[in-house]
């Protein structure tokens, strides 16, 4: 469901302006008594006494609301069969067939193929290059000939 | 491509799968031809007994054809393509037909002259002796 299908109420409209304005001056004139001579440091030292103090609390609430987030999911899955809702509202063998096709298994195995021909192929021939050399340096050592 | 000319391992490997290679060619023109009589006689066919003589013969310039073609063209026969071998001349050149032709009639009749290789400093056959050509491992 979007926005453009629900026209905004204009009484929640004005009442949402009424409150921005509201907290907008709020804020300009904090921020305006912060730089009073006396008064700022004041409300400085306490803005950021409180802002720590915030951390400080926030860190047992979101651990409380994690806690509370995982009960209730557990409670939600322990009484839904996923298998049995999935198989009822997903098509799984359009959604199956849209990933088969989403995968070029043609490259895929190709890849795969001259990859392994290609290591096939270099194996065989550095093993019969090594089986050259062996006989090579074999027989120069019977016929007493000196190979640089 | 290098310098360094191939051994007997590699080459005697090259020339065992260049004989499949030969035998299959053989095996398809045989094959061909029978066809061919069944389609043209049918009344008359019969699978006859290849003579020796015939069989041979056949063998051979087949055999000849097929390395003559490869060396003249690319260099390198199915068996050298596996190995990674390359039959150029001293230079590197590529075989000429006539000479590829020969080297191939020297090779198929005289094949006992690949064991020159062996002992052979330069690792040389008999036919590269004459024909002034080299194997070569073409792989790297």
């Amino acid at each position: 469901m979007t926005d453009s299908e629900v026209p905004p109420n204009p009484v929640v409209l004005l009442a949402a302006g009424v409150v921005a304005t509201a907290v907008g001056g709020a804020v300009a004139a904090y921020r305006g008594a912060e730089q009073l001579p006396v008064i700022g440091h004041l409300l400085r030292r306490t803005r950021s006494d409180l802002v720590a103090r915030g951390e400080r609390s926030l860190v047992p609430i979101k651990a409380l609301i994690a806690d509370v987030a995982a009960e209730v999911v557990e409670l939600v899955l322990d009484h839904l069969d996923l298998t049995e809702l999935v198989r009822q509202r997903v098509d799984l063998i359009g959604l199956a067939n849209e990933v088969i096709d989403g995968i070029d298994l043609e490259a895929v195995i190709r890849q795969s193929t001259d990859s392994m021909t290609a290591e096939v192929m270099s194996d065989v021939r550095s093993q019969g290059e090594r089986a050259d050399d062996a006989i090579s340096g074999f027989v120069d050592r019977l016929l007493g000939r000196d190979r640089a | 491509m290098t310098d360094r000319s191939a051994g007997i391992v590699s080459r005697g490997a090259a020339a065992v799968m260049d004989f499949l290679v030969v035998g299959t060619l053989l095996g398809l023109i045989y094959g061909g031809l029978r066809l061919a009589e069944l389609m043209f006689r049918p009344i008359m066919f019969h699978v006859g007994t290849v003579s020796f003589l015939y069989s041979t013969a056949a063998t051979c310039v087949v055999s000849v054809l097929y390395l003559t073609a490869c060396w003249a063209v690319s260099g390198s026969t199915v068996g050298s393509v596996v190995m990674g071998l390359r039959v150029t001349g001293l230079r590197r050149e590529r075989l000429l037909p006539v000479r590829a032709c020969l080297r191939a009639v020297a090779c198929v009749l005289f094949p006992v002259g690949l064991l020159w290789v062996v002992v052979d400093a330069r690792r040389r056959s008999l036919q590269d002796i004459i024909f002034r050509t080299k194997v070569v491992y073409a792989w790297h």
